[in-house]
C-alpha cells in the first residue's frame, strides 16, 4: 500500500530546542491519528508535512513528493485545516471558503459550487452567508474542516480539529472527518491530545514525546482487546480488606495481578479461566464487583508504558 | 396552462449534486497569486465586507479624484486661457494627502494582518511559497496606489481631450498616456516597497502606518533642513522620501520640477534605491520568518 506519508531519520532541530528526533514512520491511507502532549512534536510535524518548514537532517516525503523540492505541486493535493482560529471576522463563510478553493487552484465557477457544496457537507448550508465573526466555536471549526476540503485535496492534515468542542459537538465533528474518509477517499491527519477521540476515530495512529516516536501503527495492533481480565470493586467496610482478599486469592489460583486501587488486571491464564477465577475469587472473599470485562489496552497505557521506561532508564543510568 | 408549459414543467430537475471529487483543470500558482491578489484588494477596499470598511477607501478615493472632476468642469465651463488648470505632473500636488493615506494604510492592511491572524501560514499551505505570496501582495498594494496615482491623472487626460483642450494629435495624445503610466508606476512602485518594509518590520498595523506617515512627514521637513537650513549640498534633497517619487514624474513630463538643483540622473537613482532597498528589507524579513503552522 502507497505511504501518504513517509519519514526517515527525520530531524527538526531548533535553536534550543530538538523538536523532532529521528523520526522514522510510514503513514498509510486511511484516518491517522497524530498524538502526544503539548510540544510532542506534532504540529512540528504537520508543519514539515506542509513544506512550512525544512528538515534539519532526514527525509520526509508525502504523497511521494517531498516538500521542499516539490511544494506548490504537492500543498495543490493537500487541505489544512489549522488549530489556530485564523478566521477574519468580518468576512462571510463562503467567501473565505471560496477564497481559499481558489489559492488553491480552483477555477472561479468551480470555487463558488464547491465552497456551498463543502459548507453544507459539514453542516453549515443554511448559515453560509454568516459573518464568521459571528459564528460560534463549532461552526468555525466546521468552516476550516469545509475549506480544507472545498479544492478536493487527496490528504488533509487537520490541526486540533475538535479544539473547544463539547462533546455533542466533538461527535459530530468527528463523524463528518470519518465520512469525508470514507464516502470521499480523502485521506486524513489529525492532530489531537484527546486520545480517546484518536481511537475511536483513527485507522492508524503516530504517537509522539518529546519529539521521540512512541508508538506508530494499526490503531487495532496498538489498542484494544489484549489479553486478560480487568475488573473493579467496590471498596467497602465490611468484610474488611475484600479488595487484598480477592487479590491473595487469585494470586493462588496461579493468576499475575496488579493492583491500582481498587482496579485489578489480571492475566496469566486464558480469558475464560481468568473469568471463572474472579467469579471464585469476588465470591469467597464477600467483595462487592463494580465491573467486570475484557482488558483493553489503550493509547493512554502506550504513554504510560513509555514513562515507566524513561523513569527506569533514568534510574539506571547513574549506576552506570 | 399550454402543453409545451406544462410538458417542459414535467422535464424539470431539482439538481442538489452534493459534495463530490473534482477532475477538472486547476489554475497553477498563477491562479493562486491572481487570487490572493484580488481578495486583498477587496478587504482593503472594504467590499464584500460591513459598511464601516468602506468609509476609509471612499474618503481616499473621493480626494484623489475630486479636484480631477473640479478641473474637467472648469475646462468645460470656462473658457480657454481664462483659467488654466495643472498640468500632468502638477496634479499630483492635488492629491499627495489620498496617496499619503493610501501609502500608510494599504500595505499594513495587506501584509501585517496575514501575519496577526495566522492567514499567512494558511496561504504558505496552498501552492504560494514566500516569493510567490509577496508578488500577490505587492500587486495587490500596487494596484491599489494605482487607483489614486494612475486613475485621477488619466481621468484629466480623458477630460481635458474631450473639451478639447488635450494632447495635440493621437501621436501626442499617446506620449502623455504613456508618461501618465510611467508616473504613476513609478510613485506606486516607490511608496509600495516603502510602505511594505515598514509592514515587514513590526506586526502591528498601527506601528506600520505611523512609521510610513512619520517617513513622509519627516523626511521632507529633515531634507529641507540640511539644503535650506544648514546650506548643505542640493542632493541632500535625495532623502526626501515622499518628494522624490513627484520629482520623478516631472522630469519624466520634461518639467524641471520643484527640485531643479538636483539631477534627473540622481532623482532617478534614488527611487530605484528606495523601491529595491525597500523590496529588499521585505524579502529579508520575510526568508527569516519562521512559519510553523
Amino acid at each position: 500500500m502507497k505511504a501518504i506519508i513517509e519519514t526517515s531519520g527525520l530531524v527538526m532541530q531548533f535553536p534550543n530546542t530538538r523538536a523532532l528526533d529521528g523520526l522514522d514512520i510510514r503513514i498509510p491511507p486511511g484516518v491517522t491519528g497524530l498524538v502526544g502532549a503539548n510540544g510532542a512534536g506534532k504540529t512540528t510535524l504537520i508543519s514539515l508535512t506542509l513544506g512550512l518548514l525544512k528538515p534539519t537532517s532526514g527525509s520526509i516525503k508525502v504523497l511521494g513528493l517531498d516538500p521542499n523540492v516539490h511544494g506548490p505541486a504537492l500543498r495543490a493535493q493537500i487541505g489544512y485545516g489549522p488549530e489556530r482560529n485564523v478566521l477574519p471576522d468580518d468576512l462571510r463563510a463562503y467567501d473565505f471558503v471560496r477564497h481559499l478553493a481558489e489559492v488553491k487552484g480552483l477555477p472561479r465557477d468551480e470555487a463558488r459550487t464547491r465552497a456551498s457544496d463543502s459548507l453544507y457537507l459539514v453542516g453549515l448550508g443554511e448559515e453560509r452567508f454568516r459573518s464568521l465573526g459571528t459564528m460560534s466555536t463549532g461552526q468555525r471549526q466546521r468552516v476550516k474542516l469545509a475549506q480544507a476540503i472545498a479544492a478536493d485535496p487527496r490528504f488533509i492534515v487537520l490541526d486540533e480539529p475538535t479544539d473547544g468542542l463539547d462533546p455533542v459537538q466533538r461527535d459530530e465533528m468527528l463523524n463528518i472527518i470519518v465520512q469525508v474518509n470514507r464516502d470521499f477517499g480523502i485521506d486524513v491527519m489529525l492532530s489531537s491530545h484527546v486520545l480517546e477521540e484518536v481511537e475511536r476515530v483513527c485507522d492508524h495512529v503516530v504517537a509522539l514525546d518529546q519529539g521521540r516516536l512512541v508508538a506508530h501503527g494499526a490503531m487495532s495492533e496498538l489498542a484494544g482487546a489484549s489479553g486478560g481480565v480487568e475488573l473493579e470493586l467496590v471498596d467497602v467496610d465490611e468484610p474488611p480488606h475484600s479488595v487484598d482478599a480477592v487479590v491473595q486469592l487469585l494470586q493462588a489460583s496461579g493468576t499475575t495481578v496488579e493492583r491500582s486501587g481498587a482496579v485489578l488486571s489480571v492475566t496469566g491464564k486464558s480469558d475464560d479461566e481468568l473469568f471463572d477465577a474472579v467469579g471464585a475469587a469476588v465470591a469467597q472473599a464477600g467483595a462487592r464487583l463494580r465491573r467486570l470485562g475484557q482488558r483493553r489496552r489503550t493509547l493512554d497505557d502506550i504513554f504510560t508504558d513509555q514513562d515507566h521506561q524513561m523513569t527506569d532508564a533514568r534510574s539506571v543510568t547513574p549506576n552506570e | 396552462m399550454t402543453k409545451a408549459a406544462a410538458s417542459s414543467r414535467g422535464d424539470a430537475q431539482i439538481s442538489a449534486r452534493g459534495f463530490q471529487r473534482y477532475e477538472g483543470e486547476r489554475a497553477g500558482v498563477a491562479g493562486s497569486i491572481r487570487s490572493v491578489m484580488w481578495q486583498s484588494m477587496r478587504a482593503t477596499l472594504g467590499l464584500g465586507r460591513p459598511a464601516k470598511n468602506k468609509i476609509f477607501p471612499v474618503i481616499a478615493v473621493a480626494i484623489a479624484y475630486v479636484p480631477a472632476i473640479v478641473f474637467i468642469g472648469l475646462a468645460v465651463l470656462i473658457p480657454s486661457g481664462i483659467v488654466d488648470g495643472p498640468s500632468y505632473p502638477e496634479y499630483y500636488g492635488f492629491v499627495t494627502s489620498a496617496i499619503a493615506l493610501f501609502a500608510a494604510l494599504v500595505a499594513p492592511e495587506v501584509l501585517v494582518s496575514d501575519r496577526r491572524n495566522g492567514m499567512l501560514a494558511m496561504y504558505l499551505s496552498t501552492p504560494l511559497h514566500r516569493g510567490t505570496y509577496l508578488v500577490a501582495k505587492m500587486l495587490a498594494v500596487l494596484l491599489t496606489l494605482g487607483l489614486v496615482t494612475l486613475g485621477p491623472p488619466f481621468l484629466v487626460l480623458l477630460g481635458y481631450t474631450f473639451d478639447g483642450s488635450g494632447p495635440d494629435g493621437f501621436g501626442n495624445w499617446l506620449i502623455v498616456l504613456f508618461r501618465i503610466i510611467l508616473s504613476g508606476a513609478a510613485v506606486s512602485a516607490a511608496l509600495t516597497a516603502i510602505s511594505m518594509a515598514a509592514s515587514s518590520i513590526t506586526d502591528r498595523r498601527a506601528f506600520a502606518s505611523i512609521g510610513v506617515v512619520l517617513l513622509i512627514l519627516a523626511s521632507p521637513i529633515v531634507a529641507g533642513s540640511l539644503v535650506d537650513g544648514a546650506q548643505l549640498s542640493p542632493n541632500w534633497r535625495l532623502i526626501d522620501v515622499f518628494s522624490m517619487p513627484f520629482e520623478l514624474v516631472f522630469r519624466i513630463f520634461g518639467e524641471p520640477g520643484n527640485f531643479p538643483e538636483v539631477s534627473t540622473l540622481a532623482v532617478i537613482a534614488v527611487n530605484a534605491a528606495w523601491t529595491f532597498g525597500g523590496l529588499t528589507v521585505v524579502v529579508w524579513r520575510y526568508s527569516r520568518l519562521v512559519i510553523a503552522r
